[in-house]
């Protein structure tokens, strides 16, 4: 894929990250503890605690893994500052030189096929004399 | 049960009765629109210029201007997105209730870089052409080489044949 699609596809994940991180933590976090004059909530029994903990810090990594990627793709890109005026210029030049070498093998092709032409029309004419038994003058 | 037939075809092919004769006798076929057209109902452009930010009703993060740094640009832009995410991840902390203007601002972040990104497709299609033009005129000299070559080899056969049967 080219790198543009590739950062593309990047930015997407970057996005598919976020939410789920934050839409994770949002869901799952376990109770807070408001105020120091009540007591610790009772833990849920299901999986928070340390699979929690666990989880933000494997989702964290992964974004952060995922930015990193796409600071690499940034670096790779092969573009330099302000170039419209010469890709313009440059894209001018090749034609015309494409132009040029294109007559030059539109004459080379024309002279081929001349001498190709000739050269069936002698082959014709002594196969012709060979088969009648036509000595050549 | 009836069912529908199918709709008859066009009536323009009474036009082209005698197009294997006369070629220009039928009509020729309509020019290219130009602008935008209606089609199914809905109204399309011809024209495929990127819509700016302004137009979505995005605010947009990066200067404009002729000329966009895109790498610089888009470092800085994935420097303020985590920066947003941290900052959504505090305010979830403290005051919850207040999310939507920070969710609101990644989102914006996020349009950005497509945006950014979108508008590197022109120079990459220059440098594809660029590219492409570069690969024909190689091919082109080297046929015209091989055609040359070609020439001067059977040139050269002709008269060692010619040589041969004189010789005869």
């Amino acid at each position: 894929m080219d790198i543009i699609s590739q950062l593309q596809e990047q930015v997407n994940l970057m996005a598919q990250l976020t939410f789920n991180t934050i839409g994770t933590l949002q869901r799952d976090a376990p109770p807070n503890r408001l105020s120091p004059n009540y007591p610790e909530p009772p833990p849920h029994p299901t999986e928070d605690g340390a699979n929690f903990a666990e989880q933000a810090k494997q989702m964290s990594t992964a974004l952060v893994k995922a930015a990193k990627q796409f600071d690499a793709l940034v670096e790779a890109l092969p573009i330099s500052e302000g170039d419209e005026e010469a890709q313009v210029k440059r894209i001018a030049e090749l034609q015309a030189e494409n132009d040029i070498i294109g007559q030059e093998l539109q004459k080379q092709l024309e002279a081929a096929e001349k001498e190709l032409n000739q050269v069936r029309e002698l082959f014709s004419q002594a196969s012709d004399n060979c088969l009648n038994l036509k000595k050549p003058e | 049960m009836s069912s529908a037939s199918y709709p008859p075809p066009p009536p323009f092919y009474r036009l082209y009765k005698n197009y294997s004769q006369d070629p220009n006798s039928a009509p020729s076929p309509p020019p290219p629109i130009e602008g935008s057209y209606i089609c199914f109902g809905a109204t399309h452009t011809t024209d495929n210029v990127l819509p700016s930010l302004e137009e979505q009703g995005v605010r947009q993060l990066y200067p404009k201007g002729p000329n966009v740094d895109y790498k610089k640009e888009l470092r800085s832009l994935v420097g303020e997105l985590l920066l947003h995410l941290l900052e959504l991840a505090d305010i979830l902390i403290q005051r919850p209730s207040q999310f939507a203007r920070r969710v609101e601002e990644i989102s914006t972040v996020f349009k950005n870089m497509h945006h950014l990104l979108n508008s590197m497709r022109p120079h990459q299609a220059r440098a594809t052409l660029i590219h492409i033009m570069e690969l024909q005129i190689q091919r082109r000299k080297e046929a015209v080489e091989d055609i040359k070559r070609r020439r001067g080899e059977s040139q050269k056969l002709l008269n060692e044949s010619l040589a041969a049967l004189d010789g005869n």
